[in-house]
């Protein structure tokens, strides 16, 4: 396997856990904020 | 109105029921709310007025695109709530001053007609600038450059973006940075990606080269995705908007002047000029303007439009009229009772508009998994991509990352969570609007629901199994008797006329529809439950019950024999004597609807058990159930009797529908699982009947319940479809079928599936606008 699918493979992980981070856990932390 | 219809509606969320009706101290409030795309912009909006201080309870409606907010006016005031909406991102406005039903539909329709045009008007551009842009570069690529084809296929992807999908990109944005996510979100971020990927190619084309990788340009991908997409949101807009023609049709009955009476002359005025107490003036063949009460003339007035009963109901003076319906025969002039908001139309049209933005529980599911549906897809594309890559690149595939590019847009383009959201929507709103055409108002999408489930119907039987007007139905004479019919008539209706007993009203009546000139009572007596007397032209008059006989002394029995048949065919008898002898018999009945027996013969077709339930004697029930062939009868009830009867049905498991006439049955009405008020009451949003029946007939509860059960088969037909085309779609967009079959779907065809799977749930929900019912 190339240095660039594990470029992809960690890049693309990081980015899964970034989409939900920022859906589900960051959204319910600015709603809290609001309280 | 400023308010604003999106020009996509995307996902159709779930919109709650409204808050309960105001308690003392509180006011409600209804708010236009605009820019609200989704279950999670619709959320945000009502957890935000929730945790306002002097709320007490908030629901937003996304298909009305308003929030229904219940305050305390001490503690906060409708600007800081409009304020607080728009806070979180969304646009909000006072309401206007007056809420008029007709005016908001009319602005409904009116921004719906115009959302149409637009959607068409976009979609064709865009489709021909598809067209031309998948098949012209093939033709051209032998006598123009390169570079100058890519450069030009950017222009008109850009042109399309910014013109045609700007709304998919501004609203993605919006909704991101609310941290949520909807459909736009997945074609922002699919079409997105395959701009930036191709822009690249373009201007730098080595990029790729220096790769191995041949600069390959999507533009066309990108184009026709924006335009299917278009196109499918316009059939779908034309297919919501059918789904509330009912409510359109209904609004349109209120005509716009009406011809007053004033001195001698008639004028036709504005309809918003007409005053209570007003002589309305109407010719056959015209649409009545108001509500009223007929006060001169007799004619026949077509009330099917509100009460789905096709034949034409005889007026004349006193009877009750409705504005919107249409004289038929006569000229009929009536005076104004209910205006404006108070009329019986304008309450309809309330009520339907408030049922058909609804949720029914069903959604609940639904709402959970559109509520996480589009971060998950998007990880899932991330994840495509990935696998994709690393597959190809393991297999020493060349360029590996075209194919999972194309694969990971893919599954952005064909995930699409709004048939989800427009399953139960849409049928509730057809549902709502086809129980309407029939005079079966339900209200709303749990009360449709509840009633789909119904196993047992509890019916009331005066009024409801009966025509609820007794009527004199036998006079007998004594056998020693010398005394005419009409004689002994007269005698007893004058006693009687000083009774304010339903079965003296009866009495009274029937001589007067035999033209009898009734005495004046002297020494007038009422001995609760035994009967009347008093003194009329000299004689001493007595009505009554055998006991009543009994305790003067009386003998009754030469007229035994008599009495015993007609209490067996359910008549009430009433015993008369006159100066202390036996003078005769009359009896009175409610008569049972000519309607009632095919409808509980039809209920007992669809599995329903139908009970009875009456204050009457065991004897006078049971013949009744039997003439109307109900076999269960809980006789000698009073209110709290029906209650409890409910309760111990519901205690059994049954799922309980009370159909009563709402007044007297209110609180057996709320206590059942689905309240039916039966009849017309003018009073309809006060009710506290789920479903209130314009027509006093037993066969709209065959109506309502026909028509529940076929719209929770639509529901989770819709449910079921949505569902599985994303469980299948993305799978297959991801490419699970390539290592078996090869086949692996390009975007474009997975923005067509994607476009059409929300056509096909609206197409669905239509077909109960043809439900046969009976």
């Amino acid at each position: 396997m190339s240095g660039m699918a594990w470029l992809v493979i960690v890049v693309g992980i990081a980015a899964i856990g970034w989409v939900n981070w920022y859906f589900f856990i960051a959204s319910r932390r600015s709603d809290w904020g609001k309280e | 109105m400023a308010r604003q219809l999106s020009v996509i509606d995307d996902t159709v969320a779930p919109p709650p029921a409204p808050p309960a009706p105001s308690a003392p101290g509180e006011r409600t409030i209804r708010i236009p709310v605009s820019g609200m795309t989704c279950a999670a912009c619709q959320a945000r909006v009502q957890r935000t007025l929730q945790r306002q201080p002097g709320v007490v309870d908030a629901g937003v409606n996304l298909m009305m695109h308003d929030a229904t907010v219940r305050y305390a006016p001490d503690a906060v005031s409708p600007e800081q709530l409009v304020a607080a909406i728009r806070d979180t991102g969304y646009g909000a406005e006072l309401p206007p001053e007056v809420e008029d039903a007709f005016a908001e539909q009319e602005a409904r329709d009116g921004a719906q007609a115009e959302e149409l045009a637009e959607l068409k008007h976009k979609a064709i551009v865009s489709g021909t600038i598809g067209a031309l842009a998948m098949f012209a570069p093939m033709t051209l690529m032998p006598f123009v450059p390169h570079g100058v084809i890519n450069g030009v296929l950017l222009a008109l992807t850009v042109f399309v973006m910014t013109w045609a999908g700007r709304h998919f990109y501004t609203r993605a944005w919006t909704a991101f940075r609310h941290h949520s996510a909807d459909m736009n979100t997945l074609i922002a971020v699919g079409t997105g990606a395959a701009f930036v990927y191709s822009l690249i190619a373009t201007v730098a084309p080595r990029f790729f080269l220096q790769r191995g990788v041949a600069p390959d340009v999507y533009y066309e991908a990108v184009i026709v995705i924006i335009a299917l997409i278009l196109t499918g949101n316009a059939f779908e807009a034309r297919a919501k908007t059918a789904t509330s023609a009912a409510l359109r049709a209904l609004a349109g009955l209120q005509p716009v002047s009406a011809r007053v009476v004033r001195g001698d002359d008639e004028v036709d005025v504005p309809i918003a000029d007409v005053r209570r107490g007003d002589v309305v003036a109407v010719r056959p063949g015209e649409r009545l303007p108001t509500d009223g009460e007929v006060v001169d003339g007799e004619s026949a007035v077509d009330e099917s439009m509100l009460t789905g009963e096709s034949a034409p109901v005889p007026k004349a003076a006193g009877a009750r009229v409705i504005g919107g319906t249409i004289n038929r025969t006569g000229a009929l002039r009536y005076r104004a009772t209910t205006l404006g908001a108070d009329s019986v139309l304008a309450q309809i049209v309330r009520l339907m508009r408030d049922a058909q933005g609804s949720r029914a529980p069903i959604q609940n599911l639904a709402d959970r998994i559109s509520g996480v549906f589009v971060p998950v897809v998007v990880s899932i594309a991330i994840a495509t991509f990935v696998i994709w890559f690393v597959a190809g690149d393991v297999a020493g595939v060349h360029a590996p990352a075209v194919r999972a590019f194309a694969a990971a847009v893919a599954v952005l383009i064909i995930a699409c969570p709004c048939a989800m959201g427009l399953a139960v929507p849409t049928a509730v709103m057809v549902a709502t609007g086809r129980g309407a055409e029939v005079g079966v108002l339900i209200k709303g999408g749990e009360a449709l629901q509840r009633a789909g489930a119904v196993d047992t119907v509890v019916v009331d039987k005066t009024g409801t199994v009966t025509e609820g007007r007794p009527t004199v139905t036998d006079i007998v004479a004594a056998p020693q008797s010398t005394r005419t019919d009409d004689e002994l008539l007269a005698l007893v209706a004058s006693l009687e006329s000083s009774s304010e007993h339903p079965l003296a009203d009866a009495i009274v009546r029937r001589a007067r529809e035999r033209g009898l000139t009734l005495a004046r009572a002297e020494r007038f007596l009422s001995a609760t439950g035994l009967g009347v007397s008093a003194t009329v032209s000299g004689h001493e008059v007595l009505a009554g019950n055998e006991a009543l006989l009994a305790e003067r002394g009386i003998d009754s029995s030469p007229l035994r024999y008599a009495e015993a048949r007609l209490s067996g065919d359910a008549k009430t008898p009433v015993y008369v004597a006159i100066d202390g002898a036996l003078a005769g018999l009359l009896a009175v009945a409610d008569p049972i609807k000519s309607t009632s027996r095919e409808a509980i013969a039809a209920l007992r077709d669809q599995g329903i058990d139908v009970v009875m339930l009456t204050g009457d004697t065991e004897r006078t029930a049971q013949a009744i159930a039997r003439a109307a062939g109900i076999e269960r009868v809980v006789a000698g009830v009073l209110p709290e009797g029906k209650v409890a009867e409910i309760e111990r049905l519901q205690a059994r498991g049954h799922v309980v529908a009370m159909v009563g006439d709402g007044v007297n049955d209110s609180a057996a009405i709320a206590r059942s699982d689905v309240g039916i008020a039966i009849g017309t009451g003018t009073d309809i949003a006060a009710e506290a009947a789920d479903v209130v029946l314009m027509r006093g007939d037993l066969r709209s509860v065959v109506h309502a319940i026909a028509l529940s059960r076929r719209t929770m088969r639509t529901m989770k037909q819709n449910l079921f479809w949505a569902f599985v085309y994303n469980v299948v779609g993305i799978p297959v967009a991801a490419g699970v079928l390539y290592p078996a079959f090869g086949w692996l779907l390009s975007p474009v065809i997975a923005s067509a599936a994607m476009a059409f799977s929300s056509v096909s749930v609206v197409t669905n929900s239509l077909r109960l606008r043809r439900a046969r019912l009976s």
